[in-house]
């Protein structure tokens, strides 16, 4: 479904040129959900915002299905409509309502019709047990809601994958496991994801592979009773004894 | 016969003001020829019109060219790291040149070529257009400005949500951005109607009949200047006294409505 070959990225700053990606290759299958993994710097986010093009790559390929995403003849808005994605800081629309915030873009984009999206928010946010919050502002919700309502905004579109960017990093301990039940449903239901955390504990359950990036690269992969049972890589073996 | 001496005036006048010092009656008098004699104070309410028309219409406009002017500016500092689309980079110039221009030169210079080079309007319908588009040109370079760092005070995570659902960048600048910047800068944006209210007193001189305009007018039949531009600025205090404590009232249910 995704396909990254080669993958270098280099901010340029007032302080000098900061090479974040040197080369990173990997491909996701359809259906297959990949935690990635990785010390902060390491250049997660950076992979991860690749995908769909919220940062242009220096160098190399991604692909999603049959259409090279970094090609200047693409159209970047016809794909990110179908790869969701989730902020670590939510990125709700203070201005619109709950309802309005999920309406938004499938209306607009006129995918569908406002009865249609209407319907379709209220059937999604039934999952996510938040119906009663339809008419409320971001605001007025907490992080663990927020989140939540910002997955169904991503969903609300029918993406073909959905990539997570530390989605529970800014959430007071209590909310996490709301947001984590969400994303496990979604992945129980078969959604392909891509997924930058630092809860351990959910990669071991969901993931089909688990990525460890450092300092650009990624140093291993493997599914998560490998990963985290016997890990080659020193720097995997460093990381996993701080973190675990 | 439109002088009458004040000789006469206090001859007819009402006993309270005869049992007055004199220079109160002078004043009293000056009161009474700039405002009661032929009903003179129509002219003042005319005039109000015709300045918050101005004001309001030039306010309308210069927000619009504001907004436009600042989106473009915002593009074309937001493509630096990619290749910058040519026809940002044409319209960019094009701002450039405007802030340049109207910021480089004199209202008042503004208003005179506008009326008598390039508009040159002969009705009064003309002239009410004129000084809204002049005004509203000239406040559109401040109000760029102001939307310019509203649209900067919204975080980069509302344009990458938007993007992230797949739509472009004028939709998501029309939709999520600049809701959010208008609301951010309407307090500076309500600063901007009370210095254009003050700059539409140089419409005067399109021959528009401003309420500095009639004050004039009124100066020049009663040959006495002293009520009259007095009256004026205590007109044009009083307005921006209550625009201001009106302006505090509604910043402050907007903040209010950022806390519910
Ligand atoms: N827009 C940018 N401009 C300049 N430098 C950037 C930019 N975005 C990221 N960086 C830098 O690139 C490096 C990698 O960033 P990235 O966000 O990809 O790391 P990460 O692995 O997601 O870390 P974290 O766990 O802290 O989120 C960091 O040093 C960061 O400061
Ligand atoms: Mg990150």
């Amino acid at each position: 479904m995704i396909t990254v070959k080669d993958l270098h990225k280099t901010f340029h700053t007032p302080d000098g040129d900061l090479q974040v990606l040197k080369g990173v290759s990997d491909h996701i299958e359809k259906g297959e959900k990949v935690v990635i993994v990785g010390p902060s710097g390491s250049g997660k986010s950076t992979f991860l915002r690749c995908m769909n093009l919220l940062e242009t790559p220096t160098s190399g390929e991604v692909w999603f299905e049959d259409k090279l995403v970094n090609d200047k003849k693409s159209d970047i808005d016809k794909i990110r409509m179908q790869m969701g994605m989730v902020f670590q800081h939510f990125n709700l629309f203070p201005h619109k309502t709950i309802m309005q915030n999920i309406t938004l873009a499938p209306t607009k984009l006129k995918l569908m019709s406002k009865e249609e999206a209407s319907e379709k928010a209220l059937q999604l946010l039934k999952r996510v047990g938040l119906v009663e919050k339809a008419d409320a502002y971001p605001a007025q919700l907490s992080g663990g809601q927020k989140q939540r309502i910002a997955i169904v905004r991503a969903l609300a579109m029918n993406p073909k994958v959905m990539l997570f960017d530390e989605p529970t990093s800014a959430l007071d301990p209590e909310m996490v496991g709301e947001v984590l039940q969400v994303m496990s449903e979604l992945a129980e239901s078969g959604m392909t994801m891509a997924v930058v955390t630092h809860e351990m504990g959910f990669a071991r359950e969901i993931a089909d592979r688990v990525l460890f990036m450092h300092d650009g690269l990624i140093l291993e992969q493997a599914p998560p009773s490998e990963f985290f049972g016997n890990p080659q890589n020193p720097r995997l073996q460093d990381f996993l004894a701080k973190v675990l | 016969m439109s002088i009458i001496t004040f000789t006469n005036w206090i001859a007819t006048a009402p006993s309270w003001i005869q049992g007055l010092p004199e220079w109160l009656q002078t004043l009293c008098y000056q009161f009474w020829q700039t405002f009661i004699y032929q009903d003179r104070w129509h002219f003042f309410v005319d005039g109000l019109k015709i300045t918050f028309i101005v004001t309001l219409g030039a306010l309308a406009l210069g927000i619009i060219i504001g907004i436009i002017i600042a989106v473009i500016r915002v593009s074309y500092d937001n493509s630096i790291e990619k290749k910058i689309p040519l026809v940002i980079r044409i319209l960019n110039s094009f701002c450039k040149l405007y802030l340049t221009i109207i910021r480089g030169t004199p209202m008042m210079v503004q208003l005179l070529i506008m009326g008598f080079v390039i508009m040159v309007p002969k009705t009064d319908g003309g002239m009410i257009v004129c000084g809204i588009v002049t005004l509203g040109i000239n406040s559109g370079a401040y109000v760029a400005e102001i939307a310019r760092s509203g649209i900067m005070s919204v975080s980069r995570g509302q344009t990458e949500a938007g993007r992230s659902l797949g739509l472009n960048y004028f939709q998501t600048m029309r939709l999520i951005i600049i809701p959010q910047a208008v609301k951010n800068i309407l307090p500076a944006l309500g600063n901007e109607m009370i210095t254009l209210l003050k700059d539409t007193s140089l419409v005067s001189v399109i021959a528009l009949r401003d309420v500095t305009k009639q004050a004039q007018n009124i100066v020049s039949k009663t040959y006495q200047a002293y009520i009259p531009y007095i009256s004026l600025a205590v007109i044009y205090l009083i307005i921006v006294i209550v625009l201001t404590k009106l302006l505090g009232i509604f910043e402050r249910r907007l903040r209010k409505s950022d806390h519910r």
